[in-house]
């Protein structure tokens, strides 16, 4: 295996995702940072992460979509149309349909390139100050999103077959 | 458009997107409004109402559901002799070619694409309502 190299056709999707479905579903406002490979630069303090596998014939690898606390309760108050205070169960689910509606656009774009980006169902890793870390070689790629609401974070990582 | 007293069946297995379907009907003024955490439970209910001789005006429905998926739901509503007219709107994130057309074979009355806005939730309810009101003159 080794590092697919991450074009910017290939992110588009994912960024597009992002930044539709926050404003669109949760009324966030949110704007893109730089892109960098993980441990060469700041990244947020995550309380809850969404992450999804990515399966297609040519490579397979992960996204998830990490937040701080603050950013998240707000985050689900715009989806939900309600003030929260606390992560609970349903804001775990809600995190997780969140990143389904996400990866559901981008896999459209992609498969209509023919990635062929199979199915998948996102899970949720919570924790204060978590960290993720991927087995394998390949680092994931961070890509920071300053928001209406706060920092937030995608994290790609993707390995050739 | 569909007066605000239709009798609405949401089926998601996620609370969480039922919450959201919810609060954008009841925002654009429906008030009766019922739930269902996928296709298996929804489909007694779906029998019940019409049993009842109240039937479900409508339906909106998850695609990727445990046990009884949206399209296998699609399917039963379709070919039930009683229950194949009603309006059924899928609401998902799949929205790619074969898969609409799949649906759309099956007799989908419309998709709302995830993500959405009350506005597009409403349009989409406006165009169905529209075509079964226009179907119904020409009977």
């Amino acid at each position: 295996m080794g590092a697919l190299k991450l074009d910017i056709n290939f992110i588009n999707p994912f960024i597009e995702g992002v930044l539709t479905t926050l404003d669109t579903q949760c009324s966030v406002k949110a704007k893109t940072g730089k892109l960098f490979l993980r441990g060469n630069g700041t990244e947020i303090t995550p309380a809850i992460a969404a992450m999804i596998g990515l399966t297609s014939p040519v490579f397979q690898g992960s996204i998830g979509l990490s937040f701080p606390e603050s950013t998240f309760l707000k985050v689900m108050g715009g989806m939900l149309g309600e003030e929260y205070k606390e992560i609970n169960k349903d804001l775990e689910d809600g995190a997780g349909e969140l990143l389904n509606i996400i990866f559901g656009c981008a896999k459209r774009v992609l498969n209509d390139k023919n990635y062929n980006i199979d199915k998948a169902i996102p899970t949720i890793v919570r924790g204060s100050g978590l960290s993720v870390t991927y087995v394998g070689k390949t680092a994931a790629m961070i890509l920071p999103f300053t928001s209406s609401v706060g920092d937030f974070q995608l994290e790609i990582m993707i390995v050739a077959h | 458009m569909f007066p605000p007293n239709t009798k609405v069946l949401i089926i998601d297995d996620m609370r969480t997107m039922r919450m959201i379907v919810k609060k954008t009907l009841v925002g654009a003024g429906f008030t009766n409004i019922t739930e269902a955490d996928d296709g298996a439970t929804a489909w007694p209910l779906l029998e019940q109402a019409l049993a009842s001789g109240s039937p479900f005006d409508l339906i909106l429905s998850d695609w990727n559901m445990p046990q009884l998926s949206g399209l296998e739901l699609l399917r039963r509503v379709r070919t039930h002799v009683r229950l194949k007219n009603t309006p059924f709107l899928m609401i998902t994130a799949e929205t790619e070619k074969t898969q609409i057309m799949e649906a759309a074979k099956l007799g989908v009355s419309s998709y709302i694409p995830k993500p959405f806005t009350q506005q597009i939730v409403v349009e989409k309810l406006e165009a169905v309502y529209k075509k079964i009101t226009a179907a119904k003159s020409a009977a």
